[in-house]
């Protein structure tokens, strides 16, 4: 899981274009819209991109997202149970 | 002079039929023009559109223009609009009965010849460069001087790009050049066809709907894209009686406001609406109650629904009146929506009806509830709703008869130049930092960054917060981003487009994204029509000034070219500047 963790940090700075951001500047716990990170709508939809072209995971509702993109470590858990590649 | 702008003339082509004819009698006996997808060559069948019911080769032939001649989808529509129009106004000769008259030509569009762009830009990529010339189409301006050329009858030109929002604006800078009179007959409109761009671009903001859009309804998942165009002859009252045409309605009000909130989001209370709406009203002279029919945005996406509603209800309160969206009948033609739903418009009007907002069963939480048609009903005065990407959000209204609108004549005022400044190297760029936290900036191409960049310093130096407006010129728009993007269509085929890319494909975004940062509410269009781009948003913002409207207006040109762009112009021997990008902002005032 950790290397999952790391993997979608470096993922989702590169998505996000978050320039001057290392994975170490991202706490995994931490909320990553809203309050957290200040991701907003936009940034969801790239991770939804992202989801798909790197583990085949195809999110058809954007509202499903919201729970999944709660934090780094969310994601991670949802891509390990449902990752097709 | 009389600022009383009549219609005289109208032209539509659309999912709904081919002329107002058709048109009307599909929103009598709602008949959806919405289904699966004929035309347009792509592989998601899961979406429904709504096509116009031609194909190009039957357009040319239409049109008399030769089958072998690549010409895009935009243009002909355009085209076959405004015959249409032209032809109902009567106005084909007369330039020769009245030498003087200036007429003009607005067209709203967005997509332009993207149609025949990606249908060669693999191949042009590749070094095959058999149909280079399609890229004299892809701009915007390009296929608005096209139609020009094929109707004969223009002495000017221009073309307004603001997203969804385009055609509504193009009618309201028709009035203003009449009122000015800087303009004798304006024809104005939009057209936007289908393009794999910008179905899969909307793909993967997921906001279509696999099936039939629902407008207002608890259940609506989006919109339909659909495509067509739609023109209206506008002339001043007394010229048009003077040459005995027929009035199909009057211009009685206008308005523009720009959302400043969110690039592909209305705000929750839609301030922009609300802003362009009670605009409209004003300049009518008119109060909410006297309004009988209201022909929304209605995208039926969970987001333009419920903030629309929220306008509606904070401008009409309890007096308001039968509300419906058209575009589950046509789908959402983007650019081209403003016009065709203001033919729409003037059809409900003339025939004293309100057509149906299909498929609407179930009453959302703080929506409004949609009329489901009513047969007979007297209108004197409608409202248009336009709202496009960026908040560039426009509202119409047409009446039966002339309101009490106010003189708009341009008082002798110099207008002064407060500040210009260039932006036009990287080294110049990194000053964005002094502006923007990266984390603000992470979505921001390049031509974004130097577009807020050289704006914040010419305000700066001219000691304006907040303009009271913003005009934009953009020729190209963000090149870089839509290039990606088609390189990535070419490269991985119709998959989720990168959202950030598709969002800034609009030429708009720049302007927006300024006003967004400025939370400046006020005018905002932007004008693609190649290198006369700049010259047509001075002469606007001049008008704004001398009318009184504005005191101080931010006019930007923001241009960028790529690579591969430069090298494919360059083999079609069209000039290029040297620099990547270039960014210029001024500040006027008077």
């Amino acid at each position: 899981m950790e290397e999952l963790i790391q993997e979608l940090k470096e993922r989702i700075i590169d998505a996000l274009n978050l320039e001057e951001m290392t994975p170490d500047d991202i706490d995994a716990q931490a909320p990553l819209f809203g309050e957290g990170l200040g991701l907003d709508s936009i940034d969801a939809l790239e991770l939804i991109v992202l989801l798909e072209k790197n583990y085949g995971i195809r999110l058809a509702n954007p509202a499903e997202g919201k729970a999944i993109f709660a934090s780094v470590e969310t994601i991670a858990r949802y891509v390990s149970e449902h990752r097709t590649k | 002079m009389s600022a009383n702008v009549v219609i005289t003339g109208q032209g539509i082509v659309s999912a709904i039929g081919i002329g107002a004819e058709a048109v009307l009698d599909a929103l009598r006996h709602g008949r959806t023009g919405i289904g699966p997808m004929r035309y347009l060559g792509s592989s998601h069948h899961e979406l429904p559109v709504g096509e116009v019911d031609l194909s190009n080769e039957q357009m040319k032939a239409m049109l008399g223009i030769e089958s072998s001649r690549e010409v895009s989808r935009t243009s002909l529509m355009g085209m076959l609009a405004l015959r249409q129009a032209v032809d109902e106004a009567r106005i084909a000769h007369l330039k020769h009965s009245r030498p003087a008259t200036r007429v003009v030509l607005v067209s709203g569009t967005t997509v332009g010849g993207m149609d025949i762009t990606e249908r060669h830009f693999g191949e042009l990529l590749d070094g095959d460069y058999t149909h280079l010339d399609s890229l004299r189409q892809h701009d915007c301006g390009s296929s608005t001087e096209l139609m020009a050329a094929h109707i004969g009858l223009f002495d000017e030109a221009t073309t307004i790009s603001t997203a969804c929002s385009s055609a509504a604006n193009a009618i309201i800078l028709g009035a203003r050049l009449l009122e000015a009179g800087q303009a004798d007959v304006v024809v104005a409109g939009g057209t936007e066809a289908l393009s794999l761009f910008h179905l899969n671009g909307f793909n993967s903001l997921q906001i279509l709907d696999t099936q039939r859009c629902r407008p207002f309804d608890d259940s609506r998942a989006g919109l339909n894209l659909g495509e067509g165009a739609a023109f209206v002859v506008m002339e001043r009252e007394g010229d048009a009686a003077t040459r005995q045409a027929h009035v199909l309605g009057y211009l009685t009000g206008y308005g523009n406001a720009c959302d400043a909130f969110h690039q592909t989001a209305s705000s929750p209370d839609g301030e922009g609406a609300y802003r362009a709406m009670t605009q409209a009203l004003e300049m009518a002279g008119l109060q909410p109650r006297d309004i009988h029919y209201v022909n929304a945005h209605g995208t039926a996406t969970p987001n333009n629904d419920l903030s629309e509603s929220a306008a509606l209800l904070r401008v009409f309160g309890n007096d308001l009146p039968p509300v419906s969206s058209t575009k589950c009948y046509t789908g959402h033609t983007t650019s081209a929506s403003g016009s065709i739903e203001a033919v729409i418009c003037l059809l409900a009007m003339r025939h004293g009806f309100v057509p149906a907002n299909l498929g609407w069963a179930t009453a959302m939480p703080g929506g409004i509830t949609p009329s489901l048609g009513i047969e007979h009903h007297v209108i004197d005065h409608v409202m248009c709703n336009s709202f496009g990407f960026g908040g560039n959000d426009s509202s119409l209204v047409f009446s039966r008869q002339a309101t009490n609108a106010a003189d708009a004549a341009l008082a002798d005022v110099d207008v002064k130049v407060l500040a210009e400044v260039d932006i036009a190297d990287d080294e110049q760029l990194v000053d964005i930092r002094n502006y923007v936290k990266p984390l603000e900036a992470r979505r921001m191409g390049k031509i974004m960054k130097s577009s807020l960049l050289a704006s914040l310093k010419a305000l700066q130096q001219a000691g304006i917060e907040t303009p009271d407006a913003i005009v934009t010129a953009t020729a190209w728009g963000c090149l870089e981003y839509s290039e990606r993007l088609l390189e990535q269509l070419r490269d991985e085929g119709e998959v989720l487009l990168k959202p950030t890319y598709f969002m800034q494909s609009t030429h708009n975004t720049i302007s927006s994204n300024i006003a967004m940062r400025l939370k400046c509410h006020g005018y905002n269009v932007t004008y693609s029509h190649g290198a006369q781009s700049l010259q047509w948003a001075m002469r606007d913002a001049e008008m704004l000034l001398r009318s009184g409207r504005c005191k101080t207006v931010l006019v930007g040109l923001h241009d960028e070219m790529t690579p591969t762009l430069r090298q494919l112009l360059q083999h079609l021997g069209i000039e290029v500047a040297p620099s990547s990008f270039h960014s210029k902002a001024i500040v006027l005032s008077c």
